[in-house]
């Protein structure tokens, strides 16, 4: 636990030195009110990362997130242009993204294939079916449905306390998540089922169920995700989110997730996406675009994952061998 | 019932039956599909995922995952167009294409076989890197103006087949054969099945991990020249959301994520099946943007009802050796009586 903590620790002064960094190249990037509304614009990789950490940590991994995002969207736009009231769309949008979620958890838990084709196959299904509703509803897919109400627009443009709302969900999502992953039962169990599938079997704990609820937790997130981008962006597109998979990845194991499970927080998920975030921003106001920072943050997740290899899983691995030579 | 079950064991023939069925049903349907000059057309847009398919199949098989051969093959096809525009020839373009395609498997493979990074994260980075080197040497802009001559290669014909068909073919042939009949060619089922104990039995375990990365970008960069050879203009987006899509060609052939499992040509028949799927739809009338959803669907079920199969062929081979074990006592018994 001590360890995992000084991950995070070096998360918060990494990012400390990036905003000095980016501060010295152009003294413009600190100004606080832009600093905290350029957080709008990734805020929604968060929103998706955080839940998928628990998939993570289960020892799976789920790359349908990014068609959850726009099949969400084009739910909520096609129930809404068909006269639904607009919230009552967002409600059953989101059960949907929660069902999506569901099938995938079901048919990791239930078969033994591995989630990510699992996952690979429901990529290509939920954004097929997202394409079919908005292709079907001559919505074509580049123009999207727009002209949604105003209450349904400040969700995610308005502000709260002073702050934009979408930051203040996301921090609320962030505490949630990781008061459940660390302090209820639900929490310790999915750690268990990422560390020994068998063993938490056999100490009682249903791992199916457990395994199912992380999916549906995620697929979850890909929906809180995909609303709030077809409020911030008043448009409901199909195609929102097809590029938002690898960030979201990167951010969960750049937060300290293990990717073969059994490891992770949820605030190390939380910081890593505004340290990508922030790196984003501050390159882009070097006039780099953001196509070209993707460079600098494939990098960073090597490195990351490298120096944390180092620190720790080397030096342990070599001295547990050095301990075994010597048993025998 | 036997015969079934030994299709169903022989993923390649199963894979076959299933791809010979599809366009059978797609041919009732309409006729004009089955034609020769259509057939060679779907083996054409498949040959890009077949290249890339095969290569990722080494990856596969060592029990690793390179998630960056569609930044891979992007970059090779900008670097292809860049240099074209700038007046080199064809073959030096074409050898460095090929070296960008090496550096960028070899870069993955030290990362993951000695410096111990997952494959996932390492292929991840090194698709961010790639994807964004791609876009600072083109400036954002996509290449047209590519010399005829090399456009032109996509014509070439050669007993009956255009000349990226033939590429295609011989790089599935040999790596079919290299993997099947040399000794060099099972290390890489006998490190992704037991790394351990490919280990011990003196493999050159991380040797085999970088190979198989190097292979699988030389592949990525072979398809790359065949985009810039067939398409004639390397837009920004070359290659990108591929790398998806060859895993799940290659796992609809029957190579197994968990490594040492499955065949190139399983893999290559995968690309094709994949291919055939959305070749299909405009011979059924049915709107493009069924797509992903009818191949996606039909990636589930198959894999799905494919690890039920071999679950229950499992189990089933495990009773009756049960039960035989169980007559085998019971004849003892009685013959000590």
């Amino acid at each position: 636990m001590k360890l995992l903590f000084r991950w995070e620790g070096a998360l918060v002064i990494f990012l400390i030195l990036e905003l000095i960094f980016f501060g010295l190249m152009n003294p413009d990037f600190l100004n606080l009110t832009n600093l905290i509304f350029s957080m709008n614009d990734y805020v929604y990789i968060g929103l998706a990362a955080i839940p998928m950490t628990y998939v993570i940590i289960t020892g799976g991994i789920d790359v349908s997130v990014g068609s959850t995002i726009g099949l969400t969207s084009i739910i909520i736009g096609v129930l809404w242009m068909n006269g639904l009231n607009v919230w009552l769309a967002v409600l059953i949008a989101l059960l949907i993204s929660a069902c999506a979620g569901a099938v995938n958890g079901t048919v990791v838990a239930t078969t033994n294939v591995q989630p990510l084709v699992v996952t690979l196959g429901t990529m290509f299904l939920f954004s097929g079916i997202a394409l079919v509703i908005s292709g079907g509803s001559s919505a074509s897919g580049y123009e999207g449905i727009s002209g949604f109400p105003d209450a349904f627009v400040q969700l995610a443009n308005g502000e709260t306390f002073g702050l934009p709302n979408p930051i203040l969900f996301f921090f609320g999502i962030m505490i949630f998540f990781a008061v459940m992953l660390n302090l209820t039962r639900f929490g310790r169990q999915v750690f268990l089922v990422g560390i020994n599938p068998k063993s938490a079997r056999y100490s009682g704990i249903r791992v199916k169920s457990i395994i199912i609820w992380s999916y549906i937790i995620a697929g979850l997130g890909g929906g809180v995700s995909g609303l709030i981008l077809t409020s911030y962006f008043s448009s409901a597109r199909s195609d929102l989110g097809t590029e938002a998979v690898l960030p979201v990845i990167t951010a969960v194991v750049l937060g300290g997730t293990s990717i073969t499970g059994g490891k992770g927080t949820v605030v190390g998920t939380g910081i890593a996406s505004i340290v990508i975030g922030m790196m984003q921003y501050g390159l882009q106001m070097m006039s780099m675009t953001s196509q070209e920072t993707s460079v600098v943050i494939g990098f960073l997740l090597i490195i990351a994952v490298l120096l944390r290899l180092t620190n720790w899983g080397l030096l342990k691995k070599f001295h547990t061998k050095k301990a075994a030579v010597k048993e025998p | 019932m036997n015969l079934l079950s030994k299709i169903m064991k022989q993923r390649e023939i199963s894979i076959v039956v299933l791809i010979v069925v599809f366009i059978a049903i797609v041919g009732m349907v309409n006729s004009k599909f089955v034609t020769g000059k259509s057939l060679l057309l779907l083996v054409e847009s498949a040959i890009i995922l077949l290249i890339l398919a095969v290569g990722q199949s080494f990856v596969l098989l060592t029990r690793e995952i390179d998630v960056s051969v569609g930044a891979t093959m992007g970059l090779s096809a900008a670097v292809c167009g860049l240099l074209l525009t700038s007046g080199v020839s064809g073959w030096v373009s074409a050898l460095a294409v090929l070296a960008v395609g090496v550096l960028a498997g070899l870069f993955n493979g030290l990362g993951v076989a000695y410096l111990r990074i997952p494959a996932i994260i390492m292929t991840l980075g090194t698709l961010g890197i790639l994807r964004g080197f791609m876009i600072i040497l083109t400036g954002g802009k996509w290449i047209e103006d590519i010399p005829n001559y090399f456009k032109k290669l996509s014509g070439t014909d050669f007993i009956g087949l255009p000349l990226p068909v033939w590429i295609g073919l011989v790089i599935l042939v040999a790596a079919y054969l290299v993997l099947r009949l040399t000794k060099f060619g099972r290390y890489f089922y006998a490190v992704g099945d037991n790394a351990d104990g490919a280990r011990l039995i003196g493999i050159p375990v991380s040797k085999v991990r970088v190979l198989a990365f190097v292979l699988s970008g030389l592949s990525a960069s072979v398809a790359g020249l065949i985009f810039v050879i067939n398409i004639g203009f390397v837009p920004n987006q070359t290659g990108s959301g591929m790398e998806l899509q060859v895993i799940a060609a290659a796992v609809l052939g029957g190579v197994s994520l968990n490594g040492g499992l499955g065949t190139v040509l399983g893999a290559g028949l995968g690309a094709i099946f994949l291919t055939a799927i959305n070749s299909s739809l405009i011979y059924l009338k049915i709107p493009a943007y069924w797509n992903n959803a009818i191949s996606g669907f039909l990636l589930l079920v198959i894999v799905i009802s494919d690890s039920r199969f071999q679950s229950f062929l499992a189990n089933s081979q495990f009773k009756k050796k049960e039960t035989a074990e169980a007559e085998g006592g019971g004849q003892g018994d009685e013959a000590t009586l």
